[in-house]
Formats: structure tokens, sequence, C-alpha cells
């Protein structure tokens, strides 16, 4: 937990959930795992309001609870897991990506999941029908099958997962450590690491769920009958069988899908559509047969990719093969041969592909920057690796007194790092070699961190404009209340016009700039969020790698 | 290093490898911390516009909007001020609490997260828990009959709940749980009262008598007319 991260993860805890979980929250991030007790002493806030945020942070994802490490008497302890509530920056995105594969109904599924933590199908499927319902005319409504088959669609293709056993996980740590020997229940590991999702082996079975019905639309009902629908639901708690089981989204699908989705445009902005095509079909061919942190596909023959082209790309096959060597042949090395068998045996390199896309965007950040020679000195230090002053200057095509304070600036950035080589045993100067080198993974981990610090930014920026404006905001949201509830009533138009010339010219116009710097700052923490996803996966992919 | 070259200045790098003549003027030092928001000499470059990128701003700020509603997000306790304000009447309304529709399986949870949930007694009142797993099932509005009727549902169900606690904690909790009741009975007939009359007047003044001075027996410094 870098400072940054703490900072960006204590803002999104408070946007989304609230201070007191905040407050929780940085504290668990700030000192790692720590007992409830601790909490208590620490944040000096009611027991009640620990519980509940401990609940929410629980029912999210966002914290995990372990219990008795020291032995079986031991008070249960919590850890807050950063990555998880970075995450919440992503939603959007998990969001517009389900609504391009599945519809309005995929979209409102994985919001209302998103919205909720965890929550069982049956109640995931009735939320989201009556939400369809209040959509839809009059007289018609969303039946529960089609949102059920929904539902069963995500679960087939892994981007929705069941939640772990996390109550029975919990007693078995500390019974565990005896005997190794006692066959574990599929949930838990005989480590003293929390479950995973995947170690359920069940976790992407669809339950035998008995749903019919339709969803009802809400009615603007007067208070007696408010209070008997209110009661209902309460009253009618039907069992559907599939109490206990909880579904959460699976963030690592979504994440693979935006690689793959990265690693195509990318083709497509380098060659052309057509070789796009072909490696959006390699990479659907080999969704299944690759695991998340593979470095290439399993190889694929060019018949195979003849055959599983879509139906709308009649090219011949010596036109494939062309394509196919191109893309070989390409610097950036998408994609790879991998023997002759079968036509050609063709492999899709991902930590490749993410190297060079994490590679483009370090010199796209330096050029913007510092200006184009900057980058053409940053760009040949990645391909060259070790340069001394002289050779820069000569190989960079660059003045030699420009060449200077440019390294000297990129030095000062930590772009370019410094490396003496001596030629005597005492390292003295003038017998030394100084070379510049640039470190692509620890560059990419400080401009990382840079891009946590300025979403922070983004956000505080954002968050001191609202309070700022405080006062005229609330002025118009009643305005706009008073407006709507006129023109259900059936109001002449006079009446309209006259509330709303209570907000005067001036405080329009100040509302409107208001609206534009909030929407751009918002609009900046999805983008800078996009680079924050490529700069991730580039890290992640190469230490496993590595590993 | 032991040997600095005595009185001449040691040059950290050798003179040709980093092209610095001896007699050259070395950078000016810095005299104070870089500025908060230095110049940039490159203006960033503008966002992306495009559907996409709306779709996903209007995303997010629905998102947002939406966590604000739901149960998850959680208000500190009111603030007691100094005194009780006429605005309070209108600003409680923004601080409920939205945990009741919030349907927690317990199973999931540690047992010592459990909380249980009592219906809020007073918007106005703030919400008094000495332990947090006492069954209050004193607290409850009492005006319609259906809910005397959801009353006696919780009741059961919390009774039933109980039995599977131990039983230390069930004799302390009967005693605690007379306490509390009486006292939120007091509290809510006062509160009931008021509303109900909607007026500025203490109503209990005018009772038939029964409540009123009958608190006050322990205070023998105000004199009984």
């Amino acid at each position: 937990m870098t400072v940054q991260e703490v900072r960006l993860c204590g803002l999104l805890l408070q946007e989304h959930f609230g201070e007191v979980v905040e407050k929780v929250g940085t504290l668990m991030l700030k000192n790692g795992a720590q007992n409830l007790r601790t909490i208590l002493h620490e944040t000096g806030m009611s027991v009640d309001l620990v519980k509940k945020s401990l609940c929410v942070l629980v029912q999210h994802g966002a914290c995990l609870f372990i219990s008795g490490r020291k032995g079986p008497g031991s008070p249960t302890e919590y850890r807050a897991s950063c990555d998880q509530i970075l995450r919440i920056l992503r939603y959007p995105r998990y969001i517009y990506t389900a609504k391009t594969l599945y519809g309005d109904t995929g979209e409102l599924i994985i919001e209302e999941l998103l919205q909720r933590g965890h929550m069982t199908m049956s109640s995931t499927v009735k939320k989201v029908a009556d939400r369809l319902t209040q959509n839809m005319e009059e007289g018609r409504s969303m039946d529960y099958s089609e949102v059920s088959s929904a539902f069963s669609s995500l679960v087939e293709t892994h981007f929705l997962q069941r939640c772990p056993q996390l109550g029975g996980a919990a007693m078995k740590e500390g019974t565990a450590p005896a005997d190794a020997v006692t066959p574990a229940a599929p949930a838990a590991p005989a480590s003293t690491a929390p479950p995973t999702a995947e170690s359920f082996s069940d976790c992407y079975k669809v339950p035998q769920v008995t749903l019919i019905g339709r969803g009802k639309r809400q009615l603007a009902s007067e208070d007696g009958e408010d209070q008997r629908n209110a009661k209902r639901p309460r009253m009618d708690s039907e069992v559907h069988g599939d109490e206990g089981i909880y579904w959460q989204v699976n963030f690592e699908r979504f994440h693979l899908h935006f690689r793959d989705q990265a690693i195509i445009t990318a083709v497509a902005n380098k060659l052309d559509q057509t070789s796009s095509e072909i490696v959006r079909t390699m990479l659907r061919m080999s969704e299944v047969t690759t695991s998340p942190s593979a470095t290439c596909t399993k190889p694929l023959s060019a018949n195979e990719i003849f055959r599983s082209l879509p139906a709308g790309y009649n090219i011949s096959r010596p036109i494939l093969d062309q394509y196919l060597t191109l893309l070989v042949d390409d610097p950036m090395e998408f994609v790879g041969k991998a023997g002759e068998s079968g036509g050609g045996m063709y492999v899709v390199n991902m930590h490749k592909a993410l190297t060079n896309l994490a590679r483009a965007t370090l010199e796209s950040v330096v050029q913007e920057r510092f200006g184009s020679r900057s980058a053409r000195i940053f760009r040949l230090l990645l391909r060259k690796r070790h340069l001394e002053q002289k050779q820069v200057e000569d190989f960079a095509m660059i003045p030699a007194k420009e060449a200077k304070d440019m390294l000297y600036t990129l030095l000062s950035q930590n772009l370019v790092q410094l490396q003496e080589v001596p030629k005597t045993p005492d390292y003295a100067p003038s017998r030394t070699f100084y070379l510049y080198t640039v470190n692509q993974l620890s560059t990419a981990r400080m401009l990382l961190q840079n891009c946590y610090k300025t979403v922070a930014n983004l956000m505080e920026r954002r968050l001191f404009e609202t309070k700022d404006s405080k006062r005229l905001l609330e002025k118009s949201q009643r305005i706009e209340a008073i407006l709507a509830s006129l023109q259900a009533s059936g109001a002449e138009p006079e009446q309209l016009t006259e509330v709303e010339e209570m907000i005067t010219a001036p405080e329009k116009q100040q509302l409107d700039a208001l609206r534009l710097h909030i929407n751009k700052l918002d609009s900046a923490e999805n983008q800078v969020d996009e680079t924050i996803f490529l700069l991730e996966s580039y890290i992640n992919s190469t230490a496993t790698s590595a590993s | 290093m032991a040997r600095r070259g005595h009185g001449r200045r040691m040059m950290g790098f050798g003179a040709d490898s980093v092209s610095i003549a001896r007699g050259d003027a070395l950078p000016p030092t810095m005299q104070q911390p870089t500025p908060v928001y230095p110049a940039m000499e490159q203006k960033p470059l503008p966002l992306t516009g495009g559907e996409e990128a709306e779709y996903l701003l209007a995303l997010k700020q629905d998102f947002r909007g939406a966590m604000r509603t739901l149960p998850g997000f959680i208000q500190p306790a009111a603030k007691k001020r100094d005194v009780e304000r006429y605005s309070d009447k209108y600003h409680s309304s923004e601080q409920t609490d939205g945990l009741p529709d919030w349907t927690i399986d317990w199973k999931r949870f540690p047992k010592e997260l459990r909380v249980r949930i009592k219906k809020p007694a007073r918007d106005s009142t703030p919400a008094v828990v000495s332990r947090s797993d006492r069954v209050q099932p004193g607290q409850k509005k009492k005006r319609n009959v259906k809910e005397k009727e959801e009353v006696l549902l919780k009741l059961e169900t919390l009774e039933k709940k109980e039995q599977q606690e131990s039983e230390e904690e069930e004799e302390e909790g009967e005693e605690k749980k007379k306490q509390e009741e009486e006292e939120a009975e007091g509290e809510e007939e006062y509160d009931e009262e008021e509303f109900e009359e909607e007026t500025d007047y203490i109503m209990s003044y005018f009772d038939n008598g029964e409540d009123f001075g009958g608190d006050s027996d322990d205070n023998m410094d105000e004199a009984i007319y």
C-alpha cells in the first residue's frame, strides 16, 4: 500500500460509502490486518458504526476476515484489500462492456451486482426485472425467464462467479493447521491464505432456481396501499431454491476482455481492419484454452484460423497466409510463429503485446511532457539500453548542449537512470563510465503511482468544486423538484416559467460552468483509469512471467 | 570520501563524461521548495470526447448517485447541537439509517459483527444503543394495527434468535431491556403527542396529570404548587 494508493482508496470509499466507512477502511489499509478491538480503539467511533462499516466492506469484497491466526482462541482479523477498492474506478467500464455484449439486461445485472456486492440469483433477477419494467411502456412487463437466461449466459462466459464460502472457510482455518491430512471441503486450501473464488469447484454452476413471474411496476399509491405493499415483500419470502448461494462480478474475466480489446485495437491502428479481425478470431478461439496468466495463447494452425474466420470475411487462403506473415514480421510482435505443421502454427504473444503497449504509453507520456526531442532520446535509450552521453548526442542527432539539458531534465524526473561502470577498483570519476539507461518496469511502476495521485487530485478538486457551490446546487435541485411536481399535476406554462425564473441568469451561467467542470473532471478520471489498467496489466504479467 | 581536495571543488563527475568545462558555472542551487503549480511548457492534450466517453461519464455519475441511496452508505451519528433548532426537523430526513432495508445473511459474516437491527424509533432522537446485540422489541412504533402485527411477528423471530444466544447474555439482556423499554416508552409518548398536535406547546403540560410531576419525584429543589 503506497501513500498514493491509500489516499485514493480513502477518497473512493468516502464517495461511495460515506465517511464512516472511509475512516475504518483507511485505518485497515494503513495498518494491515487488525482485530475488532484495535479498530474500535483507534477510530474512537461507536461499536455499532464500526460493525456496520465492516459488514459493508465485507459485503463488497473489499475486506476479508480470517479467524484466529494465533490459535483457536484469538479474535478474527480483518484485512482490507487495496486492489478491490481501486476497482471501483473501473465500474463504469464493466457496465458498459456488459451492455455491448449482453444488451440492456446484462448491463442492469452487472450494475445491480456492483452496487450491492454479493447477491443471490433470485434477488438479482427480481430487481432487474422491476427496473426494466419501469422503463417499458404502460402495460408491458419483463418476464423473469428472460433475465434468468441473460444471467446464465453471463455465468457461462465466466463474467459472474459464485462467492467463496466465507463462513465455513474461516472456521476451517482454525482447525486446519493441526492435521493437513483431513480432506478439506472444496472451498479452503490447507494454507492460511483466504480462499479464492476459483478454488471452489462449483463456482460457475448455475443453481436450479424456480423463478416464475414478471417484473412489478412501482406505482405511486396512497399511504394505506403503500403500507400494504411494503408489508407484502416481507410476508412472502418465497424460497427459490438458491438460498446461501451468492454471486459476485468476476473482475479478472473483464480484465482479460479489456486486454484482448486493447490488443485488437492496437493491431487495427497499426495495420488494418482485416488483420485485427484475424487476431480477434485467434483470441476468441483460445479464450477457454488459455489460462489468464499465460504469456501466449496455445498454438493455432492456419487451417483452424481459416475455418473460424467470421462469415463476412471471405478472404482466400493465400491472402490469409500473407496477413499472418505480415503480423509475425511486425516489430510489435503481436503474433508469433510456433511451428510449421498444419500450414503454420501461430500464437498471440500476450506478454510481448502488453510490454509494447506499456512502452508506447511511457513514450507518449515523455513526449507530451517534455517535447518530441526528449521523446526521441527516451526511445533511443529504450532500444539501445545503455549509452554514454556522447553516444546519445550522436545517435539522436541533437546538438550537445540541448541533449545535455534534456538528459538532465529526464534524470531529475527519474525517468532515466545513471549506471556507473568503473574502470578501476576505486570509483574515480575520471576513470568511470557513466551510462544512461531506462528501466521499463520501474518507470512503469513510478508512472502508475503518478496516475493514482492524478486520480486522487481530480477527485479532490471535484469535491472542492461541489462543496464551493453547494448552496447553488441545492437551490437548483429544489427548483427542479418543484418543476417536476408542477408538471406532473398539470400546471400552466406561466407557472412553470415563473418557477424557472427563480434562478437568475448569472446563477444559471454559474451552474452551467460548474456542470461543465465536474463532467470534465469525471471524464478525466475515466481516461486516467484506462492508463492505470494498461500499466497494471503490464506489471502483473511481468511479475507472473518472472516468477 | 576522506580526501576531499583541500580548498578545491571536487567535481562529482569527471570533466569529460558530462561535458562540463572546469570554469563553467554550475546551474543555480535551489533556495526554496519547488512551486506547487509549476508553469507547464507543454499544454496537456484535450480529453477524448465521443459517444462512448459520454456514456461512461453518465454511468459513473448515476452509479455514484445510486450508491448514496443504498443501505451501504453509512452516515455518522447526528451531532447533538447545543440548542435544538427548528431546522432539525427538516434536516433529519436526510439522515435515515438505511440498514433495515438490507437483509444480511449472517452466516457469511463472523459472529462478532452481528448487529441487532431495530427499526428506527424516532427521527429526532439519535439512536442510542448500549450493547449492539441486545434485542429491543419494545422500541416499536405503536401507531397502526398492521404494524403491531409486524411487531408480533418480529418478536417471535427475534425471540427464537435470542434463544440461540448464550444464556448469560439473556439474563443481562432482560434487565437492560426493561430499563430501556421504560426510557423508550417515556420518550415515545412525549414525542408522539408533540408530533400529533404539531404545535410548539408542550402537550403533556395539559395532560391529565398522571405523568406530569410523576417524573420529578427525585428533584426536591422545585417547589410543587
